[in-house]
């Protein structure tokens, strides 16, 4: 019974597999350009400049699946990594372990809130992680009283991710492992699908709905301020306004990685390369003659483009498979 | 063919003024007269004279507002708005330094306003399965990026005749022209909202999309109307930035479609569509505009504002939500 | 007490905000024995599903399983006891794949890591015991209802279910598919397991049970086997009262053409159909789900546009692109769903009607809230709704009341002259059902043409004066009503050859 699909239309099919092709495309340009692009220095700073992105949109990728959206993990990464920063500076703490778990947790304990006004007080979650998105970057001004912490403040720690050390990509490598584990292989990935996919069906079923959604956002929270202290030690520095509006870079990332908004479509590998696609452009465009100042301009449309197309060619494959049907 | 029961269906609409009064928009009103006296108490020179000098650079984005309200009704998003601030303020700009007249100013301000709304209403509604989230989260990119590029690597520009659009900044007594702008707003667009078959239509759009269609709406029609029409308030808010910052750079606008939004939603209009009222959003805006000038004259950190949006966002939106589980818990044992 | 009861629920009382769903109730299940539950709507057939799957705690009573008291405190302690349901709506997930779905929440796990090739297997397995046309592989988005439907069923067994829960099983399917979701029963029940289903088919239950229990009103009527009831004695119970003509169709003179189809056509819909109506008659569209009967009306009301082909109504070609060019034509459709494409749900019911003619009551654009009160007021009194003011929302109301309402929506609209009505009666208690009956007399008396769209044979056959049938997108034949039977009817939809009239 079983037929055999042709070559083009798995590739049609599947989200990832259509990735794949426009990022060796996008390679191959490239490096016909610039041949140097593939040198071990450009490679290391594509993850190295976008790791925080790469890392939230995880998270994300999560939120999204459950068709919520997180617009506050900026202000909570401003606000770990803020705080960070403020220990190091006031001679509190200078220990990088501790330091890393103090960030986790506070960004976790931001999550797991706007999980509990999102699951239990049936709140929108673009408003909900808004009102987040204003206290948390709030938060990060008010206690720093507006200053930064420097880079001398935050010596030492900014070992860890300085330019050379390992330690950012480790960090990439075990998160990316462990989601594509979690989501495929064990209970709670298949939970946050069936949550996302009908939310309806899945509390009938016996999962229980509001703790998906609260571990999602806390997921999502655990991930801001782990990029909070690693933007702290990347940059070596802490100031309130870090990565401010980046969160729209990482909703980008899943968006192009072929995450749906409206929930339960979705995965690593194609939040992966989503989130790739849109770095090796920022690295790309100078090296193949186009000013960095358009660099914004160029990744807005592709976001547009890729989001139209995918409309177009589901219509168009909608319109064959009624030719097909017979009358 | 009159009914076979006899059954009469009463048509005296219910409620008074009790619940008038008890309303969201009464609570707010509340809210901003308390702001007022906590100003006025804290620090002597929150007056009428120092709010009216402090006022147009937040009376522009109330400009808004008016349209983002319109959006939020249909069950619709823009998260652009703020780029298009951008853009336009830049154009502006860069218009009247090659020595254009104010006229030329406005023109392409609120015409590239116009233009950027037009974009995000016609891939709305040619592209109806995307979510208008996902679509202005791409134009928000786009416009941004287009400023980024006219505005080179500098990053900034500024006005070299500021005197060329004084008139912008005119004021009638204390008044500024700006505070007449958003005033006239709120009378037009209230009335449409409220008391039209057209805003009717709105909210029928933003209840269910699918019975308006069959019922014979201008879905798509009004959809786009209403993008375009926020665009162009966009360039208005655009052209009056300019002309009290006296430039632009890369960073203008930066957030503004959030305060936006969050203004709409703490005045009571749901971002699912159908609910709320302009009134509301009015009265929020003015809430946030006075607090900033009152945290201003104090020499509060004036971030500690952000802080306080954010509660007031997240309690404005928990209410409804608490008072509703209580009310259904009541019923339940009362039956 | 000698009776080998699999299931037995006591005195159940479950109340809703405002509302007592289901009062006092009591049901008892045998062992191995398919029955039917039945009721008009708002009998709370579906909350007792709910009470017996664990979704809903009721307030009082007691559920005894296999002679012993059980409580659950939610779905997971009836799905270990073996107890599944399939509900009215597949419950399905359109995004992941049908093993995804049928082992959704016990998954195949092995040290903490679920065994995706084991669980392909054993899905596959299951299809194979449903004689399932397709894939573990495939995405359940992209099947028909009826295959979401077995789906469902695949995902009940799976969790080796002694009993299953069918809410209205047959509501959605075709007359084919009904046949194998009998012959599914039908195995189910030699293998032993037991079988609570809803229908409001009298058909369904004739053809699969050995006992209905009836409720009425959340109230309990009785237990009847089903050999020795007849069909108006359960309307009866069922009702509370006799219903003496379900078809009042008038006799009214049939005048001129008003409306014909000349070779419709959308790719992939319908082709080439052909069909008139005149001033007065009912004509009936019927053919199994997904024949094109509705794809065409939308393209005759503008919803969706048609490639080709000539709508004419009273002799002029009609140019229609929107909604709003057949409103103004006079051609006004009731939709299939009333909830999603007929009525605002958490609007008022005045307010609803009114929308069609908003335009025309205002003044200058400007709502004009008294005429429009006034307007309301009038229209719903003459369907004569069950509301107490124009300001109840449709939420409020019963399936067959907001039908009502979706009527005095199309009534409210003055330049009427044909009026397509798809599926009116669906999920529509019987009581309401023959006032929708009555409604549609009056309108042909009044010299409207009506085309009633309609799956259900008896409705067709009560209420039409002639009856086109549709199969594939085509119009396979025109009945007299005089000439029609079901026998007929059911050829020419499952006709194969192309066939036309005309």
């Amino acid at each position: 019974m079983k037929k055999d699909k042709s070559l083009i239309k798995t590739i049609t099919g599947s989200r990832e597999a259509s990735l794949v092709i426009v990022l060796i495309i996008l390679i191959a340009v490239i490096t016909v350009m610039s041949p140097s692009f593939l040198s071990p220095t450009n490679i290391s700073q594509i993850f190295r400049n976008n790791a925080l992105t790469m890392l939230m949109a995880l998270g994300m990728l999560c939120v999204m699946l459950t068709a919520g959206i997180d617009i506050s993990i900026t202000s909570t990464l401003a606000f770990s990594g803020m705080i960070i920063g403020l220990m190091q500076k006031f001679d509190y703490l200078h220990n990088t372990f501790l330091l890393f778990v103090i960030g986790i947790l506070i960004g976790t304990a931001c999550g797991v809130l706007n999980g509990l006004i999102i699951a239990k007080g049936k709140v929108a979650p673009i408003i909900c992680t808004m009102g987040a998105m204003y206290i948390w970057r709030g938060m990060a001004y008010v206690i720093s009283n507006n200053a930064w912490a420097s880079g001398a403040d935050v010596a030492g720690f900014s070992d860890f991710g300085k330019e050379g050390s390992f330690g950012p990509y480790i960090i990439l490598i075990i998160a990316y492992i462990a989601f594509f584990v979690v989501m495929k292989w064990t209970k709670f990935g298949r939970k946050i699908y069936a949550v996302g996919s009908n939310t309806e069906a899945a509390r009938i079923s016996g999962i229980n709905v509001d703790k998906t959604i609260i571990s999602v956002y806390a997921i999502m929270g655990l991930l801001a301020g782990l990029a909070g202290v690693l933007s702290v030690s990347i940059y070596a520095s802490a100031q309130p306004n870090m990565q401010y509006a980046k969160e729209m870079d990482v909703i980008a990332a899943c968006v192009i990685g072929g995450v749906s908004m409206n929930g339960g479509r979705g995965s690593v590998v194609g939040t992966f390369l989503g989130a790739l696609i849109i770095a090796i452009i920022a690295k790309a465009l100078p090296l193949v003659g186009i000013s960095a100042i358009a660099q914004n301009l160029v990744k807005g449309v592709i976001i547009l483009v890729v989001v139209v197309l995918n409309v177009i060619t589901q219509r168009m494959m909608d319109k064959q498979a009624l030719a097909r049907r017979e009358m | 063919m009159a009914g076979k029961s006899g059954r009469t269906i009463s048509a005296t609409p219910q409620g008074g003024i009790k619940e008038k009064i008890f309303s969201w928009e009464g609570a707010l009103i509340l809210l901003l007269i308390a702001v007022n006296i906590f100003g006025a108490v804290l620090s002597p020179n929150y007056n009428m004279t120092n709010i009216l000098r402090e006022s147009p650079r937040y009376l522009a984005e109330i400009f808004m507002l008016f349209g983002m309200a319109f959006i939020l009704v249909l069950g619709d998003i823009d998260i652009s708005v703020g780029s298009i601030v951008c853009l336009t303020a830049t154009m502006g700009c860069l218009v009247s330094n090659k020595g254009m007249g104010v006229g030329a100013v406005i023109l392409v301000c609120l015409g590239v306003g116009l233009l950027c709304g037009m974009l995000n209403g016609f891939v709305a509604t040619k592209f109806t399965e995307l979510p208008t989230m996902i679509i202005t989260l791409g134009t928000q990119i786009i416009f941004r990026g287009i400023a980024e590029v006219a505005l080179g690597d500098g990053g900034s520009a500024s006005m070299t005749d500021i005197q060329s659009i004084g008139i912008l900044r005119a004021k009638v007594g204390p008044v500024p022209l700006s505070f007449f702008i958003v005033i006239i707003c709120a009378i037009i667009f209230i009335t449409v909202l409220n008391k039209t078959t057209f805003g009717r239509k709105l909210y029928a759009i933003g209840s269910n999309r699918t019975t308006a269609y069959y019922t014979g709406i201008e879905v798509q029609r009004i959809r786009f109307f209403s993008f375009s029409m926020l665009g162009f308030l966009a360039g208005l808010c655009g052209l009056f930035l300019l002309a009290s910052t006296y430039g632009a750079n890369t960073t203008t606008g930066n957030g503004f479609e959030m305060e936006v939004i969050a203004m709409c939603v703490f005045g009571g209009i749901a971002t699912t569509g159908g609910k709320g009222n302009i009134i509301g959003g009015f009265i929020a805006a003015f809430i946030i505009v006075c607090l900033r000038i009152a945290f201003g004259q104090i020499n509060m950190n004036t971030q500690l504002i952000l802080v306080i949006i954010g509660v007031m966002l997240i309690v404005s939106v928990l209410i409804p939500a608490v008072t509703n589980a209580i009310n259904s818990r009541k019923k339940t044992k009362k039956a | 007490m000698g009776e080998d009861l699999i299931l037995e629920l006591k005195g159940i009382t479950k109340i809703f905000p405002g509302v007592k769903a289901l009062d006092n109730v009591q049901f008892q299940l045998r062992r191995g024995e398919v029955h039917a539950l039945m009721g008009e709507n708002g009998a709370g057939k579906s909350t007792f599903i709910k009470t017996i799957t664990g979704v809903h705690q009721p307030e009082e009573g007691h559920i005894y399983f296999n002679g012993k008291e059980v409580s659950f405190k939610g779905t997971k302690d009836a799905q270990e006891l073996g107890i599944a349901a399939v509900y009215q709506h597949p419950t399905s997930y359109p995004e992941l794949t049908v093993t995804e779905n049928i082992f959704i929440g016990h998954e195949i796990m092995k040290g903490g890591i679920i065994q995706w090739n084991e669980m392909n297997k054993e899905a596959e397995k299951l299809l194979g015991r449903l004689h399932a046309n397709f894939k573990v592989t495939d995405e359940v988005g992209a099947l028909t209802i009826a295959q979401q439907q077995m789906v469902e069923i695949a995902k009940a067994l799976s969790t080796n279910a002694q009993v299953i829960l069918l809410d209205e099983p047959t509501a959605a399917l075709t007359a084919n598919e009904s046949q194998e979701l009998y012959r599914i029963v039908d195995e189910l029940h030699e293998e032993g397991v037991s079988i609570i289903f809803i229908s409001h088919r009298m058909e369904d239950m004739y053809r699969l049970a050995q006992r209905v229990t009836v409720f009425r009103d959340s109230q309990y009527i009785g237990t009847y086997d089903v050999d020795g009831i007849t069909e108006p004695e359960l309307i009866k119970y069922m009702v509370g009262r006799e219903i003496t003509d379900m078809y009042p169709k008038p006799e009214v003179e049939i005048g001129e053409e008003l409306f014909r189809l000349d070779n419709l056509s959308k790719m992939g819909f319908f082709k080439d159909v052909s069909l008139n109506v005149h001033a007065g008659e009912i004509v009936g569209l019927t053919g199994l789900v997904g024949a094109g009967r509705t794809e065409t009306m939308e393209a005759v009301c503008g919803i969706t546009k048609a490639d080709s082909g000539k709508i004419i109504l009273e002799g002029k070609e009609l140019n229609i692109r929107r909604p709003k060019d057949a409103m103004k034509a006079g051609i006004i459709l009731l939709p299939e769903d009333r909830q999603k494409q007929g009525l605002i749900m958490n609007w008022g019911l005045g307010t609803n009607v009114i929308l069609p003619i908003q335009d025309e009551l205002a003044n200058n654009g400007f709502i004009n809230n008294k005429k429009e009160w006034e307007i309301g007021k009038q229209y719903l009194e003459d369907v004569d709704t069950k509301a107490v003011t124009i300001f109840d929302p449709a939420t409020s109301l019963s399936g067959g009341n907001q039908q009502k309402v979706v009527v005095a929506k199309a009534l409210v609209q003055k330049n009427m002259k044909l009026v397509i009505m798809d599926e009116p009666t669906k999920g529509v208690d019987v009581g309401a059902k023959a006032e929708i009956y009555a409604i549609m007399g009056d309108l042909a008396k009044q010299g409207y043409g009506i085309i009633l769209v309609s799956s259900e044979m008896a409705e067709v056959l009560g209420m039409s004066d002639r009856i086109y049938v549709m199969c594939k997108g085509r119009v396979t034949g025109c009945l007299d009503v005089e000439d029609a039977s079901q026998e007929k009817i059911l050829e020419l939809a499952m006709e194969q050859s192309g066939k036309e009239v005309e």
